[in-house]
């Protein structure tokens, strides 16, 4: 299963994942939520579906075990047609401030690392900065002053300043990560980040 | 690549050149280049190579080369593609230091072929070859000078200290023609074509040493090696500013691109992000270019907090949205400066920043508040607006003008907006090197960029 391994590599190189675990029936599920702890998302896992929250395959801020059945029966409804590896159970993401951190492997310049404003609106706003791997801790730093929404992440109207640290040492994690393994295409999108540290909702890179 | 970047020195400042297709049948590319070299004034030795002569212009012309009894520097060749790498294997075998290939028709049109016995005559001889498919180069130093295009339709600029190197010849001409009308002089142009031997890399690593040049204009449309432009990106720009244009910005989005990083960080993102991290300066078009050069003749400001001097009072106050648009500071005159500026105001006058002359301000006005400014610590540099003209405005402002500019304690820009009695003021100011802008937001934006220099090559304590 594609996404599993892609997880697991990701972990091996020092990312951390919310926790998660694999169910191919809906009890599996029930268990692993409660090994996981409420609240959980449910996605489906399928090397057919490539955008799951489009055919309904993403549930999330699932609370309690009902929810949860309900939720795992009406993914399998609305994925009927597609063969399906089963359905990953994750820890619910921190709410925060939405960052995509990327990458994508340049024919001219090789590999670059990519930062910006995440959410619905990224395409919109293309609030975005990069730099050709690989950086260091201050480039990092010069990256998110380069941002427009960067007084979001100092705290804007009465929140707190998210976690930058934690920011900086993803964005290094993702550049040190597409050289060693020579990724071609990376996203972790979107990443949600408050002041106690930030959290990967989903991944997808290509080799 | 050190021997064949220690012989590219023979291009500009070669004993002799001989050109491959010299002619003197009119409107013909090899006339045109004789010429230039010619009428130009170039004091070495000319050949013209073209089996059909025994004289060109009244310079000797020999069959090929190798078979001019002298010794030969620098050959420029103007032949048709498929007589190119021949013409360059006879030159190696004849010790020819450097070749300036203009003829296209290499792997532009896919002949990568014949741009490969190129290659291999260069390794060869350890031969530099700037091209093919360019313009070449002009030295106004030893006016070297293989650009075909006739110097009555192009304007060659004169001597000065700014490199410019293009891959594009009609933006590289068109720079060159700009500086020459805005008597902006040069140390070198170097169109460089195809990159074949020789790319914007090589050039970056030449002219780090080239005692001519202070500082680097670079237009780009692609480049093949990335990393390695960086890497000299990050090693020359610290010692002499590179400003640097990119053009195809919004090519073909990427076919392969899955991801939203794909779609959003094209290719133009890579080399934005490289400027960034070299900390190079970039101008988005030809204004800006030639907006931001004008401002590296002045010292590195120490800050933001920009002065502002004027003897209108809309003109200081434009000029003060531009200073708060572009993020830099207003300046807090010191009591001292108060102090000394009240004598010179008349006695309704107001002391503030932007600093209001009125319109009675003389020429002595603008001089006394200069040299109050100059000396106040808490300004990092001087924005003066000129409106020539109020009636007290004469002439002897370019001088005083002139000494702010070269006084190097604060970066000066001045500010002139008007018609063609003003133009003539900026022409003046312009010709002797002081930063003039005819409008309030270019000439901040160029003095932001300055001081954005000045920050990264650490001048700036960082901000906490």
């Amino acid at each position: 299963m594609a996404m599993l391994e892609d997880f697991r590599l990701l972990e091996k190189n020092g990312f951390r994942l919310l926790p998660y675990k694999l169910a191919t029936e809906e009890d599996g599920a029930v268990a692993a939520a409660l090994k996981i702890g409420y609240p959980v998302a449910l996605k489906v896992v399928s090397e057919e579906i490539s955008h799951k929250s489009d055919v309904g395959g993403v549930k999330i801020r699932i609370r309690d075990e009902a929810g949860l059945r309900l939720a795992y029966k009406e993914i399998m409804d609305s994925t009927k047609g597609h063969k399906v590896d089963g359905i990953l159970v994750q820890k619910m993401a921190r709410r925060g401030i939405e960052l995509i951190i990327g990458g994508r492997k340049d024919p001219q310049f090789g590999h670059m690392v990519v930062l910006g404003l995440g959410g619905v609106y990224v395409e919109i706003f293309r609030d975005i900065t990069a730099r050709i791997c690989p950086i260091a801790e201050q480039d990092v730093e010069e990256m998110i002053m380069e941002l427009k929404t960067h007084p979001l992440l100092e705290g804007a109207r009465g929140s707190k300043p998210i976690d930058r640290a934690a920011l900086k040492r993803m964005v290094l994690g993702v550049c040190r990560f597409m050289e060693r393994e020579d990724i071609k295409e990376l996203d972790l999108n979107p990443v949600v980040f408050d002041e106690d540290g930030g959290d990967i909702v989903d991944v997808r890179f290509t080799r | 690549m050190d021997e064949r970047l220690r012989k590219l020195s023979y291009v500009f400042k070669p004993r002799s050149i001989a050109i491959v297709g010299g002619s003197s049948v009119p409107n013909k590319i090899g006339t045109v280049l004789m010429k230039n070299l010619i009428e130009g004034r170039f004091m070495g030795d000319i050949y013209a190579v073209n089996p059909k002569y025994t004289e060109v212009l009244g310079k000797p012309c020999y069959p090929k080369v190798s078979a001019i009894p002298k010794a030969v520097d620098c050959v420029i060749i103007a032949t048709p593609a498929e007589t190119v790498p021949d013409v360059v294997e006879d030159c190696g075998a004849k010790g020819v230091k450097g070749i300036i290939v203009l003829s296209g028709g290499f792997e532009e049109v896919a002949r990568n072929d014949l741009a490969d016995r190129i290659i291999a005559s260069s390794k060869k001889y350890k031969l530099p070859i700037i091209g093919p498919n360019c313009l070449g180069v002009f030295d106004p130093y030893t006016r070297v000078d293989s650009i075909f295009l006739p110097a009555y339709k192009l304007e060659r600029p004169g001597p000065g200290n700014i490199a410019f190197i293009t891959q594009s010849g009609a933006v590289g001409s068109t720079v060159l023609d700009l500086s020459a009308h805005y008597g902006m002089g040069i140390s070198k142009f170097i169109s460089y074509g195809n990159g074949t031997v020789l790319n914007e890399c090589d050039m970056l690593e030449f002219l780090e040493k080239d005692k001519e040049t202070e500082m680097i204009i670079m237009y780009l449309e692609g480049v093949k090696d990335g990393r390695r432009l960086l890497e000299w990106m990050k090693t020359v720009n610290p010692k002499k500013p590179i400003i640097a244009m990119k053009a195809g910005k919004f090519g073909k989005a990427m076919a392969a691109a899955r991801s939203h990083t794909g779609n959003l960080a094209g290719n133009y993102m890579a080399y934005k992000a490289a400027f960034r991290q070299a900390k190079v300066t970039e101008a988005d078009d030809l204004q800006d270019l030639f907006d931001f050069v004008k401002i590296f003749n002045q010292p590195l400001p120490k800050g933001n907090r920009v002065g502002v001097i004027t003897n209108g009072g809309g003109m200081g106050v434009l000029t003060a949205d531009a200073i708060n648009a572009e993020g830099m500071e207003i300046a807090d005159f010191s009591e001292d400066s108060k102090a000394a500026l009240k004598k010179i105001l008349p006695s309704y006058g107001n002391v503030g920043n932007p600093l209001d002359l009125v319109a009675d301000a003389g020429v002595e006005a603008y001089d006394k508040a200069i040299e109050v400014l100059m000396a106040d610590s808490g300004v990092d540099s001087l924005a003066i607006v000129l409106l020539t003209q109020t009636p007290p405005i004469d002439e002897r402002i370019i001088g005083v003008l002139t000494r702010a500019s070269d006084d190097k304690r604060k970066a000066v820009v001045t500010i002139s907006v008007g018609g063609t009695y003003t133009e003539a003021y900026q022409r003046a100011l312009e010709s002797k090197g002081v930063p003039s802008y005819n409008s309030p937001v270019s000439a901040i934006k160029a003095l932001h960029m300055l001081t954005n220099y000045s920050a990264w090559k650490g001048k700036i304590a960082k901000k906490a």
